[in-house]
């Protein structure tokens, strides 16, 4: 199957499973190597534009495997940042980072990261099992809301932006980081050479599954670009829009905030 | 026409400034759904500045009518923040210029400390809008009649630069950490629009008229004595910050009398060079003449 194939919704998000079933075990090595290592430093970026604090509540929406809720958890935790900020205790243990992913073998992958780095019995991270487009968190619960490459495979995007702004509270900050649409001339001819040609190859070899690849690739081309995104993330009630192109527009980080 | 002078200077911002003596126009009743801008990797500083100041009358009018709808809904955003940063302020003394003081500042006011991750440039946001209430404040202060007639030129901008600086009195133990923001390389441009924005507002006051070069060299000048001041003020111990005040009177008499100065240089350096024109002709006609007779056939000359 492709992804430009039209596919009836109800469909959709089984074949997006099934998808992500396959791909879970070697998600983090793809990611690698299809960005020449560069996911990471997005995140970062995505973190950084977050400002975590301590005693928040943060909502992670389709972050499995754990790579942006520990980035948030390092940030509250770490030592150097206590020693500067002068943060009592107490405000830290508050801290509260829920992981929440549709598909249970994502946050299994995610629980084992955690295991390794002896966070399984911390009760900062919660691993939840969910919906994007229909949560099982009480309204303005949540200080902020991230989903890292996650929103494109949303069968309904409007749905959840809804619950994005259903779930934060007043202030609340709105993160999304997702691959986009690239309009320089001629990095986008590169751009997508690479990405038809190069990307399902790799995901052979490596994953041994051209087809969930090829898949990833061409949703990327359907999802909204840039500034239509932005204007939906509008139209779900959110102020202060706005997005940063990284990468000639590779990957673009949409912001906002709920009041 | 030195307003002119002030536009082509500083750009947008300056006209704020006038503005800040009209009442700030009521937020309108169309909610407009949506409103956003672009940001990339390398966007200008302050063009998508979030000052509450710098908001509706001057971006509505220096904009264009096709982005004034969106600039409606943000602005109950930069009310937002507005109200955030006042919370945090009070919270600066102890907590100095940083986030922990806009996020105490945020809870205040019944907002998610989230909101602080949002503002452009953090501290600096915090630092600029104090900056700007204080501006505020003194043109009040000015409106609201305050006696400047009995006093010559020179007592007059010592007032209002003393009045201006008893507005810090209060962060004076923190006031190193805004100054140290503020000249920040990403922080230069706004901090130096503001000040100068401040400076601008003084001499306006005291009764300024010039146009000319004279309206940079004042403008600089009196930037000089109140950067020089501020920093004074920050070691001085005395009671009531009497020292401060003094060495404030001598700084502003020393500028009027530089004035003075200047003019004065200006003639020296004429006869100057008066004196060396001549000797120097003097010094090129003896050698031409050592040359004629000493070569005879020589064309050089």
């Amino acid at each position: 199957f492709s992804g430009f194939q039209q596919v009836k919704e109800e469909e959709k998000s089984k074949l997006v499973g099934n998808v992500f079933t396959n791909v879970a075990s070697s998600y983090d090595i793809m990611n690698d190597v299809m960005s020449a290592g560069l996911h990471r430093l997005w995140k970062e970026r995505l973190v950084g534009k977050l400002s975590p604090f301590a005693g928040m509540k943060h909502l992670d929406v389709a972050g499995g495997t754990g790579d942006v809720a520990f980035r948030i958890f390092d940030a509250v935790n770490s030592v150097k940042r206590r020693a500067l900020r002068k943060v009592d205790e107490a405000s830290i243990e508050e801290t509260q980072i829920y992981v929440c992913d549709i598909n249970p073998n994502m946050l299994n992958v995610g629980k084992q990261r955690a295991a390794e780095r002896g966070l399984s019995d911390n009760r900062s991270l919660v691993w939840v099992e969910g919906d994007a487009e229909a949560l099982s968190f009480d309204d303005d619960s949540m200080d902020g809301y991230t989903i890292a490459f996650g929103i494109r495979n949303v069968t309904h995007i409007e749905k959840a932006l809804a619950e994005a702004y259903r779930v934060l509270k007043r202030g609340g900050r709105f993160l999304c980081l997702e691959l986009s649409h690239v309009d320089i001339p001629v990095f986008k001819e590169l751009y997508d050479l690479y990405s038809f040609q190069v990307i399902p190859n790799l995901g052979e070899l490596i994953a041994g599954d051209r087809d969930s690849y090829q898949y990833l690739v061409e949703s990327v081309r359907r999802f909204p670009p840039q500034e239509r995104f932005a204007k939906m993330i509008g139209d779900a009630g959110f102020e202060k829009v706005e997005y940063e192109n990284l990468v000639g527009g590779v990957v673009a980080i949409h912001s906002a905030i709920k009041l | 026409m030195y307003r002119t002078a002030a536009r082509r200077l500083l750009g947008a911002g300056f006209t704020t400034s006038r503005l800040l003596r009209l009442p700030k126009p009521r937020p309108t009743t169309t909610i407009i759904p949506y409103s956003y801008c672009t940001s990339s990797m390398e966007s200008p500083i302050g063009n998508q500045s979030v000052n509450p100041n710098q908001s509706d009358p001057t971006a509505a009018r220096e904009e264009g009518h096709r982005r004034d709808e969106s600039r409606k809904p943000r602005a109950e955003f930069q009310e937002e923040q507005a109200r955030v940063l006042a919370a945090s302020l009070r919270h600066v003394p102890r907590l100095g210029w940083t986030e922990e003081a806009m996020i105490a500042g945020s809870r205040e006011v019944g907002v998610s400390p989230s909101i602080v991750g949002s503002f452009s440039r953090k501290e600096a946001a915090l630092v600029e809008y104090f900056m700007d209430e204080c501006l505020q404040l003194l043109i009040d202060r000015v409106d609201s009649g305050l006696d400047l007639q009995n006093l010559i030129p020179s007592e007059r901008v010592s007032k209002l630069v003393r009045i201006r600086l008893e507005m810090q009195i209060p962060y004076m133990s923190k006031w190193p950490q805004a100054l140290s923001i503020q000249a920040h390389p990403v922080n230069v441009p706004t901090s130096f629009k503001q000040r100068a924005m401040l400076v601008d507002e003084i001499w306006h006051t005291v009764g300024d008229g010039a146009s000319d070069l004279d309206w940079y060299v004042k403008r600089t000048v009196l930037g000089g004595v109140y950067s020089a001041t501020e920093i004074y003020m920050l070691t001085d111990d005395s009671p009531e910050y009497r020292d401060t005040w003094a060495f404030l009177d001598d700084r502003v008499k020393d500028a009027f009398d530089l004035k003075k100065s200047i003019q004065e240089a200006k003639y020296f350096a004429q006869d100057i060079g008066a004196g060396v024109g001549k000797s120097f002709q003097g010094l090129m006609n003896g050698v031409m003449q050592t040359m004629s007779t000493r070569g005879g056939r020589s064309s050089a000359f």
